[in-house]
């Protein structure tokens, strides 16, 4: 094993390597900042240019589209409240806020130096524990997914908006929206009135976008600031300070993301909106969240960029792709005769761990790159309003329609976008209701898994073979309850 | 939109080098004259994205022009199938779609197209035969060992499969409908949880792809009871025709179709490509490695299986559903 460390540390080292992993890291992260632009697209689409690279240079090229893309997303979340992700949507929140207040460039060096510590402490963690972490993930199963899931919700619901009921109500409708479609375990239509427009159900993209994005620009329009601009400076860089108080939030969050990143299937929604409450509760002043706090930012980012690591680790040990990213990097692997599975480490250590170790590399080569690109991205701010809210709204609509190329989409982003204006002047918050409609189908699938699974005695199932899950569900209600009782004393207190 | 022209920009790049280097005296317009799309009505990262993804690298050089790939998932494959039913019968849009999508949908519920009527097959690319696995150290030792557990307590088994009517669901059904045996089943998202189900423990037993079980068969973390096709793929494993499970059983091909409509020239045109990409090295050599076969078959003799697979699904269906 450590023999294979070092082979594959060497192996790293190469100029080809950092170079392909450059371009990989800045194209992904042009391509995450454009609104409707996936970074599995891109992955995708340049896919069969790994093919033809060695192992050592392709794969890290397609680990440097995914991580820039990721922290790509989450520039047009700060700067023009778009997020373009369920994970950027909890960075928005602040980062936005923080723009409008002339401090861009300070939360886009927040979200770079939080995602690329998460990251990178998740990948270490993830290289030295990756066959105790195997194990782990196999503890999980639809049952133990479906009372996280819960939990997360609630603890959602409980800690986002100023009024826990307001946000409960929010969320319920978001689980309803959800529901539109057709069921995804029987194969039922519900609520599509037989337009087929609606049997694939509500795409997230329009309601991300609609309900985010241009509520912010009706409130620029409204408030009439013609010659002005967004905010008159892109602001001041970070400071060692600013980030020295971030640093408790950030590990905190790295840790509550590496966790969620075991759980096959929670990913980076959950992880970040999970960092944000708990940064949100553990902070002196949490009514500072929503409002502009550089921690929030911090949390956010560093939990969704910490789930990264434990994700490959069933790639890696079982050859099982736990989500659409992870598939990518699998055809990768075995075009380049790379077979992940158990034999892996055995036959190929020093390669895997050359690759691991590029990923760590790929994280400090990003600081450079990221760094050195935030003052053009947060120059955007300055342009006039009356050029850049044109612009901000042509992005909105294209980035609504690329995803599926369907017109019916801009209609949902016209109908996201009224329905967050009044939610907007009615004080309900919508994140909840976004979060609901992300957590809803998988918690959905999870409880009709553990249905199925039961075939029908369901509390002798959970009482003899998962006292795990049960814990779960048990405890949750008493958290929610607990966590509402100490936002409604800070509230009125 | 923006996704669509920076893919046909680059595709217009490569193709514009590629008409270069043919030649310069092809003064007539002839089909293709500008990239073609080929829709995959499934998500990123599966098995037909890979597929086409290797097609679409090596094909330009027998069309002499591009071929984008469009991902259009939803609607368990009517979304992608419905917009080309849509398209013009011009040969510019092609579905790269399986059997399940292809000829049993039509049978569980009401599509908004006929696939029957509305597309010919241009050629099937590939196919891959499914195994049965248990868990290296499963109680059930062989097929007929699983077939008792199954009897002896109907619905205590429990299978994990990737989803309703997708490609380990229908030879699930297949086999409790030959051999009279319930199981319990239970969905996942995918192939790759189902798996990872099965190794977890939560399910007794699956299936899978050659490309997906091969190194965990190897590893002897599984144990394969069955498998599907004329020939035994393992040598001490039953096919199904061996284990008493009967009909078209467990193939998932991988089939390019186009409007029915397109002119003649057009559909010999693109399956002269893909039997040109039959004596293709990088194109054989990426197939393999990503544990594929390259086994062509052209439209006329796969809408014969076609017609085949339209009767046996019919009867399956309602085998099942009633």
């Amino acid at each position: 094993m450590i023999d294979q460390f070092y082979q594959g540390f060497a192996m790293a080292l190469r100029v080809d390597t950092f170079v392909l992993m450059s371009l990989g890291l800045f194209g992904g992260m042009l391509v995450g900042a454009l609104p409707g632009f996936t970074t599995l697209m891109a992955m995708a689409i340049l896919l069969p240019v790994s093919f033809f690279l060695d192992p050592i240079v392709g794969i890290p090229f397609l680990l440097g589209i995914y991580k820039g893309g990721i922290f790509g997303g989450s520039i047009p979340a700060i700067l023009i409240s778009m997020p373009g992700t369920g994970a950027a949507v909890a960075t928005s929140r602040d980062g936005y806020k923080l723009t409008q207040k002339g401090k861009s460039r300070k939360a886009l060096d927040i979200a770079l130096f939080s995602s690329v510590l998460g990251d990178t402490a998740s990948d270490i963690f993830t290289i030295m524990m990756i066959f105790p972490i195997a194990f782990l993930v196999m503890l999980f199963g639809p049952p133990e997914l479906f009372a996280v899931l819960l939990m997360s919700l609630v603890i959602i619901a409980a800690t986002s908006g100023s009024s826990p009921l307001k946000s409960l109500v929010m969320m319920m409708l978001g689980l309803w929206l959800s529901f539109v479609g057709t069921d995804p375990l029987g194969g039922v239509e519900r609520f599509t009135f037989g337009l087929f427009d609606l049997k694939s159900g509500i795409p997230l993209l329009p309601m991300l976008i609609g309900v985010f994005a241009i509520p912010e620009l009706a409130a620029v329009v409204m408030r009439n600031e013609k010659a002005r601009q967004l905010s008159t400076l892109m602001g001041e860089r970070l400071s060692r300070l600013e980030f020295k108080r971030c640093f408790k939030t950030i590990c905190r969050s790295t840790v509550i993301g590496t966790s969620i990143g075991i759980v096959p299937g929670l990913g980076q929604v959950v992880a970040a909106m999970m960092g944000y409450s708990a940064a949100k509760n553990a902070s002196d002043n949490p009514e500072n969240f929503g409002e502009g706090e550089l921690e929030g930012v911090a949390a956010a980012e560093a939990a969704n960029n910490a789930v990264n690591g434990p994700t490959m680790v069933p790639l890696l040990t079982l050859g099982i792709p736990g989500d659409n990213v992870t598939a990518i990097l699998l055809g990768a692997f075995v075009a380049q005769g790379l077979r992940p599975g158990p034999q892996l480490f055995e036959e190929q250590g020093a390669t895997v761990f050359a690759i691991l170790i590029a990923m760590v590399f790929a994280n400090l080569l990003f600081v450079v790159i990221g760094y050195l690109s935030i003052p053009f991205f947060s120059r955007l701010v300055t342009i006039k309003v009356s050029i850049l809210i044109p612009l901000v709204m042509m992005f909105a609509f294209a980035g609504a329609f690329v995803f599926r190329s369907d017109s019916v989409d801009l209609l949902m982003l016209v109908g996201f976008g009224l329905f967050g204006i009044i939610a907007k002047y009615a004080r309900f918050d919508v994140m909840p209701m976004v979060m609901g409609f992300i957590l809803g189908p998988p918690l959905e699938y999870a409880f009709g898994q553990t249905v199925a699974m039961t075939s029908g005695d369901f509390v002798g199932f959970f009482l003899t073979e998962r006292i795990g899950a049960l814990m779960v569900l048990v405890a949750t209600p008493v958290i929610g309850y607990l966590l509402w009782k100490r936002m409604r004393s800070v509230d009125s207190g | 939109m923006l996704n669509a022209s920076i893919r046909k920009t680059t595709s217009l790049l490569v193709a514009a080098g590629m008409a270069l280097g043919v030649s310069l005296g092809m003064a007539q317009a002839e089909y293709p004259e500008k990239p073609i799309t080929m829709v995959i009505p499934l998500g990123p990262g599966g098995s037909h994205d890979l597929n086409a993804r290797v097609i679409t690298s090596v094909i330009p050089a027998y069309i002499n022009q591009a071929m984008i790939v469009r991902l259009t998932p939803g609607a368990g494959g009517q979304k992608g199938t419905h917009e080309v039913a849509k398209a013009p019968a011009d040969g510019y849009t092609l579905l790269f779609s399986h059997n399940y999508i292809d000829m049993l949908q039509q049978h569980v519920e009401k599509l908004p197209y006929d696939p029957k009527k509305d597309f010919i097959p241009i050629a099937r690319i590939n196919f891959a035969p499914i195994a049965v696995v248990v868990r290296g150290d499963s109680p059930h030792k062989t097929f007929e060992d699983l077939i008792a557990a199954a009897k002896a307590k109907p619905g205590g088994v429990s299978m994990a499969h990737s989803g309703n009517w997708g490609a380990l669901f229908v030879p699930a059904a297949q086999m409790m409908k030959s051999r009279d045996v319930q199981f319990n089943l239970v969905p996942y998202k995918g192939g790759g949880p189902a798996m990872q189900a099965l190794l977890s423990g939560d399910a007794d037993v699956t299936m899978g792809f050659p490309a997906t079980i091969g190194s965990l068969l190897q590893s002897g973390k599984l144990r394969v009871l069955a498998s599907s096709g004329p020939k035994r793929i393992y040598d001490d494993v039953p096919t199904f025709t061996e284990a008493g499970v009967v009909g078209d059983i467990g193939f998932m091909h991988r089939v390019v179709l186009v409007r029915s409509g397109t002119p003649d020239a057009v559909v010999k045109k693109l399956q002269d490509a893909f039997t040109a990409l039959q004596g293709d090295k990088t194109y054989k050599n990426l197939l393999k490695r990503l544990g594929e076969n390259a086994d062509l078959m052209l439209g006329d003799e796969y809408q014969k299986m076609r017609d085949e697979q339209d009767v046996s699904y019919k009867a399956l269906v309602e085998a099942i559903t009633n």
